[in-house]
């Protein structure tokens, strides 16, 4: 899933003061289960911006509404029943919620309210980490299936490298190096002398080759 | 002048060679770098130049190696995939080549978190393996990456780097075998505290026969004092300092810990220069390369062979 | 503009909480009066930050939760979320400035269970000293000046 944190309300505050009427808008897909920006945080954060607002005597109104995903038009279109009455949008999607949103109301201020971060997975209660870059060749089958672009800070293919210390990156004892986790893994499989082949330099054009990607199949299209 | 290596010829001829690093500075002027190149003349056979080293932000390697150049020394261009893509790695081995340049140390470097520059972004298109086998495509079939043609190849020893006391242990000599065989002509260790450790390593590298196939520079650090030694012990990654070193350091008062950090420098090549299969030494003595001048002296290193002409 | 009457507590108890039960509540709101909202709370863990944050927005000038000792939870771990919970949602009324101590927990002691009436007093004089919730907006000042 895409993850991201909510702004700290400073900024965000700074950035909606020029508005008096706002929808915060969440989204029930990634953001929710990340915990950010689903119905829950939405409406925590329209109540916190609410009291601020009495407590700065400012005039504003400051309503809340969930949609099931901010990056799918056909769920964005039913902003066209609500959105009138707002001057602007508070949006708690990921980027291309607050896109898609902003594609679909542009005289809108369409106002981020996330930072949005990585492509990854709920490793535990409360915890997410990163493991996706999205290079559009996938190798993971080459790597045991831990990825050395998403999870070694240096994107090392041919790892590891000497900073490790304990099984851990030298860039953050949070991290474990990544070439740690492929040489116990490949060792499992008794694959390890796959890592004494030279693995050549990554076609980087899969992921930025031809500027912002887009996929359009045909067979899905009206 | 000659353009030739000269850490090539000495190691070829079967000599002990002798290199010394030394960093350029952080700032605009020559003179700095050509001091320091003139401290080291005639100790060594050839010098290091640092490439940004901890992502701090420094005259570029390739400048600093260029004006060691025209000193009339011989250059180690350290190159770390970190700051720069393909484009740009191969474009300054040409033109390193170009300016009479003959040795490359094709490193990955620090991440950029640890320097002066933390928001910038961390390019790392190759990594220092690649990096290392592309040089050789270039200096042997004169290709670039992607199968274009060079009109006029470079010429480059190549080197890589080498740390016998990081993690993980097991796969330390599998990596140094991938350099090897990826066209590594020659590698520098990290500096040795732990003989007995690097000599471990070194066996297991000769088992393997890659003692024949690249040159085997040890490295080595003078410290400077016993803060500095439990600071790398405990503080840098990959660095293997034994306890009796660190008591050492500590038995004698702090006025005379350099020369003691020195006398295990030499103590630690004298080691060095009886174990076959180690072809030299490299000395990091940054920002104290006045130092290396004694310790190749003590170590029985001086003088250095005189410079091969073309 | 405040929904309905300003309170000085909101009080989300857990019913497992001894002396909590139906006739307690009655009991405590006819002792405490107007001060309190209560809200009884099959667990202490079902309380969400977004009632509490609603309690504060709409009515309270505090609000509170009190839940079962540390390891008597009947659902184990909701009293541990509930400290959770309340932590998050101290953190986010300090980030728009207002104080920490409005919103808090309070764990019943295991050898000394005191009946929520108890309970509830002590947390009344913690927060008093707090006085009115600016995030109530002036009126709510204006009310305690009148001397509502």
């Amino acid at each position: 899933m895409i993850t991201g944190e909510q702004k700290p309300v400073r900024e965000i505050r700074r950035m909606i003061a020029p508005y008096k009427r706002i929808l915060v808008l969440g989204c029930g897909s990634c953001v929710a289960e990340c915990a950010s920006g689903g119905e829950k945080e939405t409406a925590m954060l329209a109540s916190a911006l609410r009291m601020a607002a009495r407590m700065n005597d400012e005039d504003v109104v400051i309503e809340e509404m969930t949609l099931d995903r901010q990056c799918v038009m056909e769920f964005v279109i039913q902003l066209d029943k609500s959105i009138d009455p707002y001057d602007a949008v508070l949006s708690l999607g990921c980027g291309a919620g607050v896109q898609a949103v902003a594609d679909m109301y542009p005289e809108v201020p369409i106002i981020p309210g996330l930072n949005t971060e990585f492509l990854g997975e709920t490793k535990a209660q409360g915890v997410w980490a990163e493991t996706c870059l999205g290079c559009g060749d996938c190798m993971l089958y080459d790597f045991g299936g831990i990825c050395p672009l998403a999870r070694c800070s240096k994107q090392i293919l041919n790892g590891p490298c000497g900073g490790s210390v304990d099984g851990k990156c030298e860039v953050n004892p949070d991290i474990p190096c990544a070439w740690q986790l492929i040489i116990d893994r490949l060792d499992k499989f008794g694959a390890l002398d796959r890592l004494e082949e030279i693995y050549p330099p990554k076609d980087w054009s899969t992921k930025q080759g031809g500027g912002p990607r887009k996929i359009i199949r045909e067979d899905q299209q009206k | 002048m000659s353009h030739e290596s000269q850490l090539k010829n000495v190691l070829v001829q079967g000599k002990f060679a002798v290199t010394a690093e030394c960093g350029p500075p952080k700032g605009a002027d020559p003179e700095v770098i050509l001091k320091k190149g003139e401290l080291l003349r005639g100790m060594v056979d050839a010098v290091n130049v640092t490439d940004n080293q901890t992502a701090i932000v420094r005259m570029s390697s390739l400048a600093a190696c260029g004006l060691l150049k025209t000193a009339g020394l011989d250059p180690v261009l350290q190159m770390v995939v970190r700051d720069r893509n393909r484009i740009s790695l191969q474009s300054d081995i040409l033109g390193a080549s170009a300016l009479g340049i003959r040795n490359v140390l094709c490193l990955s470097g620090d991440h950029q978190i640890f320097g002066n520059q933390p928001q910038a972004l961390g390019v790392f298109d190759l990594d220092s393996i690649q990096f290392v086998q592309v040089v050789k495509g270039m200096r042997d079939d004169g290709v670039i990456t992607g199968g274009d043609s060079l009109d006029h190849k470079p010429d480059m020893f190549i080197g890589a780097a080498a740390n016998p006391f990081a993690d993980p242990l097991r796969f330390r000599i599998v990596r140094l075998a991938k350099k090897i065989k990826a066209g590594a002509d020659f590698i520098q260790t990290q500096c040795i505290y732990n003989l007995d450790r690097f000599e471990t390593w070194l066996s297991m590298a000769a088992d393997k026969g890659l003692t024949e196939k690249a040159f085997i520079l040890g490295g080595v650090t003078p410290l400077k004092s016993a803060g500095m030694a439990k600071y790398m012990k405990n503080k840098v990654a990959g660095m293997d300092i034994p306890d009796d070193v660190i008591k050492r350091m500590e038995g004698v008062p702090k006025d005379k810990q350099r020369e003691e950090g020195i006398n295990i420098c030499v103590e630690t090549i004298l080691r060095l220069k009886e174990l076959s299969g180690v072809s030299g030494v490299h000395i990091m003595a940054i920002e104290w390369e006045e130092a290396v001048g004694e310790i190749v002296k003590r170590a029985g290193l001086y003088p250095r062979p005189a410079l091969c002409r073309a | 503009m405040i929904k309905g009457k300003r309170r000085k507590l909101a009080l989300f108890y857990c019913q497992n909480v001894p002396e909590s039960r139906e006739k307690d509540r009655q009991a405590l709101e006819e002792d405490c009066g107007d001060a309190i909202s209560l809200f009884p709370m099959p667990c202490s863990g079902r309380v969400e930050p977004v009632h509490l944050l609603r309690a504060l927005e709409e009515f309270a000038d505090a609000a509170y939760v009190i839940a079962c000792p540390e390891g008597a939870c009947r659902n184990f771990e909701g009293n541990l979320r509930a400290k959770k919970r309340i932590e998050r949602t101290r953190s986010i009324i300090e980030t728009i400035g207002l104080e920490r101590e409005r919103v808090g927990l309070m764990v019943c002691s295991k050898e000394n269970p005191r009946p929520l009436a108890v309970l509830a007093r002590e947390i009344m004089n913690k927060v008093s000293s707090l006085g009115p919730s600016p995030a109530l907006g002036p009126e709510a000042l204006n009310d305690e000046e009148k001397g509502i």
